[in-house]
């Protein structure tokens, strides 16, 4: 016997077993049933509470950065719930304030890319033709190179700091969003209601931003979401090679680079960034699939 | 069939002249070159002048970028000036161990995946399909460094059970290869899910179960073969990605591949190696992919027509 | 009716869909029997229940989440009902052969057309590879297509001839029972008749009984020796093609004839059923048909109707017949 859940069509049509709810609240009830997506949206929050308040409650210089020799090389304990690094600086603290390089360079990496390669894939899906194929082939050009290489060439030529990491990790996902862009774009280029825009005298500019801007932006959406956890990997990538955030910053990718000399003894030292890096792009990535699922009901049935 | 093969490849030489343009102009944007490097603090200011006329370091970017390409049709990358010793060379000397990571990783890769995508999407919905998510999920939230760092932690260091560094007996590969494999996995086990659930609603196969055909030969035979194209896609760019990112694994577990060679090069400002190994090895995943492309061909008899005709 | 003469005995079928959002009822009951040898045409609206009915046939009901009650499948006096997976496999494609709506996703593309006639041919009987390709191009040529042909795949075929190959494997080993579920809606009229034309001359040639699930009362005109007409999962009326088509005996059966276009009188205004199949989800307490009924009473609505035999072959399920004075507007011709 077959074991798929599927309905016959024939049946489907003749029932009404679909009930009726605005888009957007619709989206939202989807999104909930995920019970792993639920999960993800708590833990970010929690994440994010915690990267803002550190700002805050925090003193970079006395609690992250100052070496405190007496206290090297603790084990986890009540005092310091992670333990302390060869410098003896706490490693719960750090992981704290790490999070706002990590939740920042993400962010602030796909917004990069969304920009630049949002703009290009609605221009290449728009206009079509000679424009299209030459923005398209760009793109296949850039996805050739294996996106760490990408990322480390533009680190290595422009040097490591904050903002060239959030440059260059951008850049590697710039392709994919502007072919889902151009998609998108392409898909509701054909629909009717454009049509009935144009005929009704709507300008070629309006109607790319307030018609098909909107509804390109479900698959642009998990895109976004799917992209952020990436970003986060690869920041923390680079900076592991040196080539990112230097020192004595508490990028989550470097403190895992400092714990690897002391591997062999210390072994919490590597342990508590790499979770807290899994950790968050973990539900990052709930988030997005949930999302992904709730926004289109006929993948998961 | 030929000329599909033959058209690829034609397309594949503006593709690899592109980027090799790309990667070099990246590449000379750095500031300093060589010349700071060597010249140390004896050198007067002419000196320095003379050495990088010589060099042709003055010329305009265009003019050294087919100098180079020049020399890369014919096998030469140039001299490191760091190393004294021949880009190529080197390069070539180093190549066969991170191919043999590559590879070992993307078996594991498939081992993993393609059963457990499988058994996800027949399963639908069931624990064993949530489960296989989740796993999946995981592995794409998880730094392929890290992971190679707690595999030492737990199997070398704790257990003792492989080496954690070079390349110096048979069990070597096996901690890189699982660490490369596992993150790999995890795209490849969610394509090879969606791509079966894609098929599993077929009518064909309703037409076959029809016929009398036992589900296990339903979903082997008829389903997976359909699956599969997407799934080369997959394991092509994966592949990619392999290369890519075995500048991370090697790092960790300090293979002497070409990844650890173009971070060694890095922190030596060695930018006639990193140029080389960079523009080397991107050359090689459009390769790859090149080959999975010809492959789709065989197994979808459409695209075969296709190209055929 | 003689039992041993019986291809196919079906008594009390229920099948449900059991989904999150309610349990859809498809098929309520129906009781249906065909003699060897004979032909008998299946009708009603999309979602009465018919696809349904015949994938049940074959076991082919997805499960979940679909779920067959209660009822009994004898196919030639065996129960489908009570048989291993294993047993059903060997009875799929070779005792009960079914042949589906649209040829152009019948077919899996990756393999060639000779493949998989020959496939059918392999599972069943104990011949050689070779032997079975052999057949498989045999068959085709009983189709219609040229035999060199089965080293094509499908994509090479149209419409027409993909759903000839269907046909070439649901007959390739000789099956007893053919279900085809409107294997020419999705075509052409011209290609249609063709097709029709076709399964004519294979049920003479291999003496197969055929159940042919459709809408199109035109098409159990011309193929079939009886007729029976299902509403919201349950057979409403039944008989031979001469008692249902001219003895028309249920509201709704009468309702169908009437929605044709009248060729002769361009003029006549279309006379459509008014209002909708029930939901199946959600069926009327009395007899499913009466909301949309013109003749129906109280009595009707309240209460389920019972089959009513009116001669030995014609059944009709109408509570309306319990006052011996009624008939329909179509009447006797």
């Amino acid at each position: 016997m077959e074991k798929t859940n599927i309905v016959p069509e024939t049946v489907l049509t003749a029932s009404k077993l679909y009930k009726k709810r605005s888009q957007l609240a619709d989206i939202w009830h989807n999104f909930k049933k995920n019970k792993g997506a639920v999960l993800g949206l708590i833990i970010l929050g929690i994440i994010a509470v915690m990267a803002i308040v550190s700002g805050f409650v925090l003193d970079y210089d006395t609690q992250i950065v100052r070496q405190v020799v007496r206290e090297r090389l603790q084990g986890p304990s009540l005092k310091h719930f992670f333990g302390t690094d060869q410098y003896g600086r706490d490693i719960f603290l750090r992981i704290l304030y790490g999070a706002r390089y990590s939740l920042t360079i993400g962010i602030v990496a796909v917004m990069v890319s969304l920009a630049i390669g949002g703009v290009f894939g609605i221009i290449a899906g728009y206009f079509g033709g000679v424009i299209e194929n030459a923005i398209m082939r760009t793109c296949d050009i850039f996805s050739s190179i294996p996106s760490i290489l990408l990322a480390i060439c533009i680190s290595t030529a422009f040097g490591a700091s904050i903002f060239i990491l959030m440059i260059s990790v951008g850049v590697v996902s710039v392709p994919a969003f502007a072919r889902v862009a151009r998609a998108s774009v392409m898909t509701v280029r054909d629909q009717e209601y454009i049509e009935a825009a144009y005929a009704s005298g709507a300008s070629r500019l309006r109607i790319m931003f307030s018609h098909i801007l909107p509804n390109s932006l479900a698959p642009i959406m998990v895109q976004v979401t799917m992209r952020v956890g990436s970003a986060i990997i690869t920041a923390s990538s680079l900076s592991f090679l040196g080539l990112g955030i230097p020192a004595p910053a508490p990028e989550w990718g470097s403190m895992l680079a400092e714990g690897r000399s002391f591997i062999r003894d210390y072994s919490y030292m590597t342990m508590f960034p790499g979770l807290a890096i899994v950790i968050t792009v973990l539900s990052i990535n709930l988030i997005g699939d949930g999302l992904r699922d709730a926004l289109d009901p006929k993948l998961k049935r | 069939m030929y000329k599909y093969i033959i058209s690829r490849l034609l397309l594949l030489i503006p593709i690899m002249l592109a980027v090799s343009f790309i990667v070099f102009f990246i590449v000379d944007l750095a500031p300093g070159d060589v010349v700071d490097i060597l010249a140390g603090t004896e050198m007067s200011e002419a000196d320095i002048a003379r050495i990088r006329e010589e060099l042709g370091l003055n010329d305009p970017l265009l003019t050294r970028y087919f100098r180079y390409m020049a020399g890369l049709v014919r096998g030469d990358l140039g001299i490191s000036f760091v190393t004294n010793r021949d880009v190529f060379e080197v390069y070539m000397l180093r190549l066969p161990a991170t191919l043999q990571l590559a590879t070992s990783g993307t078996v594991v890769a498939l081992l993993i995946a393609i059963p457990l995508g499988i058994n996800a999407a027949v399963h639908q919905n069931t624990w064993r399909d949530s489960g296989s998510m989740v796993v999946g999920l995981l592995g794409l939230s998880i730094p392929t460094f890290w992971l190679g760092l707690l595999m030492i932690i737990i199997f070398s260091l704790k257990l003792g059970w492989f080496p954690s560094i070079g390349n110096d007996t048979p069990l070597s590969i096996i901690l890189p290869a699982i660490t490369v494999g596992s993150g790999q996995a995890a795209l490849t086990m969610r394509t090879t899910r969606s791509s079966m659930l894609e098929v599993i609603r077929q009518d064909y196969l309703r037409t076959a179960r029809a016929k009398g055909v036992s589900e296990k030969v339903v979903i082997r035979k008829h389903a997976f073969k359909n699956a599969l194209i997407p799934i080369l896609t997959v394991i092509g760019t994966q592949f990619g990605v392999a290369l890519g990112g075995a500048v991370m694994t090697e790092t960790v577990f300090a293979w002497p591949g070409v990844g650890r060679l173009i971070i060694d090069s890095i922190n030596n400002r060695d930018t006639q190696m990193v140029t080389g190994a960079i523009i080397m090895t991107t050359m090689l995943s459009s390769v790859v992919i090149l080959l999975i492309d010809i492959a789709y061909a065989f197994v979808d008899p459409r695209i075969k027509a296709r190209y055929s005709k | 009716m003689n039992n041993k003469n019986l291809i196919l005995n079906i008594e009390n079928l229920v099948v449900h869909y059991e989904t999150e959002n309610g349990t859809v009822k498809a098929v309520n009951g129906i009781d249906l029997k065909l003699n060897k040898k004979r032909a008998i045409g299946l009708v009603g609206e999309t979602g009465a229940g018919k696809t349904t009915t015949a994938l049940a046939m074959l076991r082919l009901v997805p499960d979940p989440p679909g779920v067959i009650k209660s009822g009994v499948i004898e196919l030639d006096g065996e129960n489908i009902l009570e048989k291993s997976i294993k047993e059903l496999e060997k009875i799929r494609g070779k005792d009960i052969s079914m042949i589906f709506q649209d040829p152009m996703t019948a077919l899996n593309p990756v393999f060639t057309v000779g493949e998989q006639i020959a496939e059918s041919i392999i599972l069943h009987e104990k011949v050689s590879t070779a032997e079975a390709n052999t057949r498989a191009k045999e068959m085709l040529e009983m189709v219609g297509i040229p035999g060199h042909r089965a080293k094509d795949y499908p994509h090479q075929f149209s419409g027409g001839m993909k759903q000839r190959v269907v046909i070439a494997i649901a007959l390739a080993c000789h099956t007893k029972l053919l279900i085809a579920d409107e294997p020419t809606t999705a075509l052409d009229v011209t290609i249609q008749a063709q097709v029709l034309e076709l399964m004519n001359k294979l049920k003479e040639e291999y003496q197969t009984s055929l159940i042919m699930i459709t809408h199109d009362l035109g098409i159990v005109a011309e193929v079939c020796d009886e007729v029976a007409v299902m509403y919201a999962g349950r057979i409403i009326e039944q008989g031979t093609l001469r008692d249902v088509f001219n003895k028309t005996k249920h509201p709704y059966t009468e309702g169908l004839f009437n929605s044709l276009p009248n060729v002769n009188n361009r003029k006549a205004k279309l006379q459509p059923i008014p209002g909708l199949m029930p939901d199946p989800t959600d069926l009327p307490v009395g007899c499913s048909f009466s909301p949309r009924c013109p003749y129906a009473n109280d009595n009707c609505r309240e209460n389920k109707p019972i089959p009513r035999w009116i001669s030995d072959t014609h059944m009709v399920e109408c509570s309306a017949y319990d006052d011996p004075t009624f008939h329909i507007a179509r009447g006797e011709k």
